[in-house]
């Protein structure tokens, strides 16, 4: 297993907003990062603390090739609605550790 | 706060909680920027941050309180961004000028979002403007989902909500004004939740008979009037007519989309809560003493909701209350009401003789509603020829789809030969 960089960036223009809209993606974006946490994928997170550079949140994550991380990606995407970048972080994580922040 | 892993609230919840805070949200921008765009966009930034933070942070335990921080931090933000600007070109402003405002108290919150109900319902602004700007700001309906609501293309709501802002832009119009007019705008606010209700409940256009997002929204909005307002009786007495009226609301149409009339309603659906709140809020509405027009709508829709049967309907009161309510609103709509309950209390010929001016009244005439009733009334008085007419008058007016069904279905329902012979007049 490799962990990767996920970096999800917000689209210049994300049209207008509503209560039932954000409940809606907030509800499914928390069933997505519950089901990687439940499969021990999700390593740790990051939140900018203002607005950086259009920077959403990042998340380290374990898969077992840049494809498997690319489809975490995509199933990000899914659920935010936001272009995500992935970058390999480093190769042969020991598998079973670590697992939270 | 819910921790990640712990369980999730839904989609509902979350529906529920957005809801309620993004009126509060907007008026406290509004309060701290001066602008409703402004107001708007930090409302929409502080809602955009909970759904980027709260799925991996969890929920705060206090979700409506970290809103309304993040929300005000971002408003001082843009107002000092914007003070900035100002300063730039003028380079006039004195230093020290822009001061924050202190933190309101949780009661001037709640006015607040009175005079963002009032404000969006300037005199300034069309009837059409204030139902839409009502809506986005204190409903929180995307332009696109008003426009789903209103059958009319997304560009046109856009720009009716844009003008709107530009028009209170030119009146300097903003929180204080709408507060100090608070009174005399109130019957404009309630008029536009009842058109908003109206047009959900029974649709001018399109397929359904209803519209089921826009008339919960309204009834939504009157419940949170009665909150804002709980010492006025017109706030209670909406609420009481839009929970009497949405009491039926599962039971007006059959599985197929047909519509039931009340007769044909099955009474053993009707929500029983619901017509409890209604009474309720009518009793509150009643304790002022005042009997105005939506005091006499309960009441009226109180008669229809509480009748156990639809022959133990009790029209004496009902003639007797729309008699009342034509005194202090004579319009040819509460004519047209009072017409049928005087027909069910002393049969149909009754009600044809106050039908008949009534379609010549300009406001009615290019409407299908009175002639359906009267097409209605000449059926059961027998005179086929003369339904049959009346049925093709409405059939050529209806717009909406279900009452085109409906009067199709009652036209062809008429005796075939005396029905053909009317074809033939």
């Amino acid at each position: 297993m490799s962990e990767f960089l996920l970096l999800a960036i917000r689209p210049p223009s994300r049209g207008e907003v509503s209560p039932a809209g954000v409940a809606r993606d907030l509800a499914a974006a928390a069933a997505w990062q519950e089901w990687l946490r439940r499969w021990g994928l999700l390593r740790s997170f990051g939140l900018p603390d203002g607005p950086a550079g259009g920077v959403r949140a990042c998340l380290i994550v374990r898969a077992s090739s840049p494809a498997a991380a690319g489809q975490l990606a995509a199933g990000w995407t899914g659920v935010s609605g936001c272009p995500v970048t992935v970058t390999e972080l480093c190769a042969a994580t020991a598998a079973g550790q670590g697992g939270s922040r | 706060m819910t921790r990640p892993g712990e369980t999730q609230p839904t989609e509902e919840s979350l529906t529920g909680l957005f809801q309620e805070e993004w009126p509060r949200l907007v008026s406290a921008g509004l309060r701290i920027t001066g602008d409703l765009q402004a107001a708007e966009d930090v409302v929409q930034e502080t809602l955009l941050t909970a759904l980027d933070r709260w799925p991996l942070q969890g929920i705060p335990d206090s979700p409506g309180a970290w809103l309304m921080t993040a929300c005000r931090n971002r408003a001082r933000n843009a107002a000092r961004d914007a003070g900035r600007e100002r300063r730039a070109l003028t380079s006039v402003q004195p230093a020290g000028a822009a001061q924050e405002p202190p933190d309101p108290d949780p009661a001037v919150i709640e006015d607040d979002q009175m005079r963002l109900i009032a404000l969006c319902c300037h005199p300034a602004l069309g009837t059409d403007a204030q139902i839409a700007l009502t809506l986005r700001m204190v409903g929180g309906l995307s332009t696109e989902e008003i426009a789903r609501g209103f059958h009319q293309p997304v560009t046109a709501i856009a720009q009716r909500i844009v003008r709107a802002k530009r028009t209170l832009r030119q009146h300097q119009a903003g929180l204080s004004d709408a507060g100090a007019d608070l009174a005399g705008r109130l019957p404009a606010v309630l008029d536009v939740v009842y058109l908003i209700f109206n047009e959900g409940y029974l649709a001018t256009g399109g397929q359904a008979l209803t519209r089921g997002e826009l008339a919960f929204e309204a009834y939504r909005l009157a419940c949170l009037l009665t909150r804002l307002a709980p010492g006025l009786p017109e706030p209670w007495a909406l609420l009481g007519l839009l929970s009497f009226q949405l009491s039926r609301w599962v039971t007006r149409t059959g599985p197929d989309g047909a519509i039931l009339t009340l007769d044909a309603q099955d009474r053993a659906r009707w929500n029983a809560g619901l017509i409890a709140d209604g009474t309720a809020a009518l009793g509150r509405a009643r304790g002022h003493g005042q009997r105005g027009p939506l005091l006499l709508q309960a009441e009226l829709a109180a008669c229809h909701a509480t009748a156990p049967t639809f022959e133990q309907t009790d029209w004496a009161a009902i003639v007797i209350l729309y008699d009342e309510l034509a005194r202090i609103q004579d319009t040819p709509v509460v004519s047209l009401n009072r017409a049928v309950a005087v027909a069910m209390r002393d049969g149909p010929a009754a009600g044809i003789a106050l039908l008949d001016p009534l379609t010549r009244e300009p406001v009615l005439a290019g409407s299908h509603r009175v002639w359906a009733v009267r097409a209605d009334l000449h059926r059961r008085a027998g005179d086929h020829a003369r339904a049959a007419d009346d049925y093709d008058r409405a059939l050529h007016l209806v717009t909406n789809d279900a009452e085109r069904r409906y009067l199709a279905a009652a036209r062809s329902s008429l005796p075939h030969d005396q029905a053909r012979q009317s074809g033939k007049d």
